[in-house]
């Protein structure tokens, strides 16, 4: 299973077991722009997705507090497969990462080393905006209790290490292609 | 306003083959009430361009302008400018009131007025607390927040803080950049290095600094041009 959108939608169902519409607004509210719908129905699929894998289960109704009126409204838990394989595919991203990074590398050595430069300097550009973009923590957001301020948290302090490591890499390469440049004009 | 403005500064450490130049050809302007910060690794010069912005050193060449005055390195600290490094040590022994009431004393505020300053900036800082202990007991953010209240007491129009998060604790450190994102916000112009990218969140620049050439949005941003005809027809 290679959407994104799935394993979202799995993380979600994994933190409550929930139904459609609920997963709908909750998917919104805790991936925000990290991660969008183009719409609502690619949560229903994606439920549907992952209910043939075994990795979701539809719930017994809760024969409790039945509601006559009202149309039935299929809840989602996770199975134990399910929960594995969220912990599995999150460990995986640490591949991929490594594994887009490694290919931005190689695809920046193509170039010739003044085209190189040129690309390092509007990375490291971009890279800055997005360091001073960065929210600061508030008292507000710090007091936020539960999930999404704790995911808020945690997504800000990976945002500004992962920027950080990355201003350092663009140091190195700046001196790797300078060094590349100044090499073929002296051949020259 | 450009408040402060560097000139195709220049300034190089060591001679001949131990030469080592810091800043190579540095303009840049700030503004009233902006937080510029720049990044830079270890020897990166960070630390040298902030003295000469505060005026504490001089450039070998270039020229630094605060208010429209040209700095000669001499030091200017008590006249607009508040410069705060990266450990504040005082008196040996001495409470925090103490040691803030010294510099308004000597820049000729009242004594009983001096007091009243330094307990309002230690409060403006987050630090009142501090107020009655001694330097040695405070810990990296109040060890921060004092030393930014310091500067705060003689009331300056620009502030220039070398690396204001290092040793602060992960949790308050966020603490420490909202606090300069507010004096910011007041009017001050505020200048601070970072060592981490993290020291970067919420600046209104983020600058880099390596092998003595500074990088990113030099000027300040224009606040975008509106149409009065237009809001005045809307």
């Amino acid at each position: 299973m290679r959407s994104p959108i799935s394993w979202a939608l799995l993380g979600l169902v994994i933190q409550r077991p929930s139904y459609g519409y609920e997963l709908v607004q909750r998917f919104e509210r805790t991936y925000e722009d990290a991660l969008e719908l183009s719409s609502p129905s690619q949560v229903y699929t994606a439920l549907d997705a992952l209910a043939r894998r075994s990795l979701i289960e539809k719930l017994p109704a809760d024969d409790a507090a039945p509601d006559a009126l009202r149309q039935p409204k299929p809840h989602y838990g996770a199975t134990a497969a399910g929960v594995r394989g969220y912990q599995d595919w999150l460990i995986a991203q640490v591949h991929e990462e490594r594994r887009r990074s490694r290919l931005f590398a190689r695809q920046l050595a193509v170039l010739a080393p003044r085209a190189a430069l040129a690309v390092i300097e509007r990375y490291e550009q971009a890279c800055l905006e997005e360091a001073k973009r960065t929210p600061i923590a508030t008292a507000d957001h710090t007091s936020d209790d539960g999930a999404s301020g704790l995911a808020s948290r945690l997504a800000c302090e990976e945002d500004r290490l992962a920027v950080g490591a990355r201003l350092s890499w663009i140091e190195y390469a700046r001196r790797e292609f300078r060094g590349l440049a100044a090499g073929r004009s002296r051949q020259r | 306003m450009t408040l402060l403005a560097l000139e195709r500064v220049s300034r190089r450490y060591g001679r001949s083959s131990h030469e080592r130049v810091v800043l190579r050809d540095v303009s840049f302007e700030l503004d009233s009430g902006e937080l510029v910060a720049v990044w830079g690794l270890r020897r990166s010069g960070r630390s040298t361009l902030l003295r000469v912005a505060a005026g504490i050193e001089a450039p070998d060449t270039g020229a630094v302008y605060f208010a429209g005055r040209k700095l000669d390195g001499g030091g200017e600290l008590g006249s607009g400018i508040g410069y705060c490094q990266r450990a504040f040590r005082g008196a040996e022994g001495g409470i925090v009131l103490d040691e803030l009431v010294v510099a308004p004393l000597a820049h000729g505020v009242r004594p009983s007025a001096a007091r009243s300053r330094a307990r309002a900036a230690l409060e403006r800082s987050g630090a009142e607390h501090c107020a009655t202990r001694r330097l040695n007991e405070l810990d990296g953010a109040e060890g921060m927040r004092v030393t930014i209240a310091r500067a705060l007491a003689l009331r300056p129009s620009l502030l220039v803080i070398d690396e204001p998060t290092n040793g602060v604790d992960l949790i308050e450190r966020d603490g420490i950049l909202s606090l300069l994102r507010s004096l910011a916000d007041e009017g001050i112009a505020v200048l601070i290095s970072a060592g981490e990218a993290t020291g970067l969140s919420g600046a209104d620049r983020a600058l880099s600094l390596a092998d003595g050439e500074l990088r990113g949005s030099r000027l300040p941003e224009l606040a975008p041009v509106v149409s009065l005809h237009r809001q005045a027809s809307a």
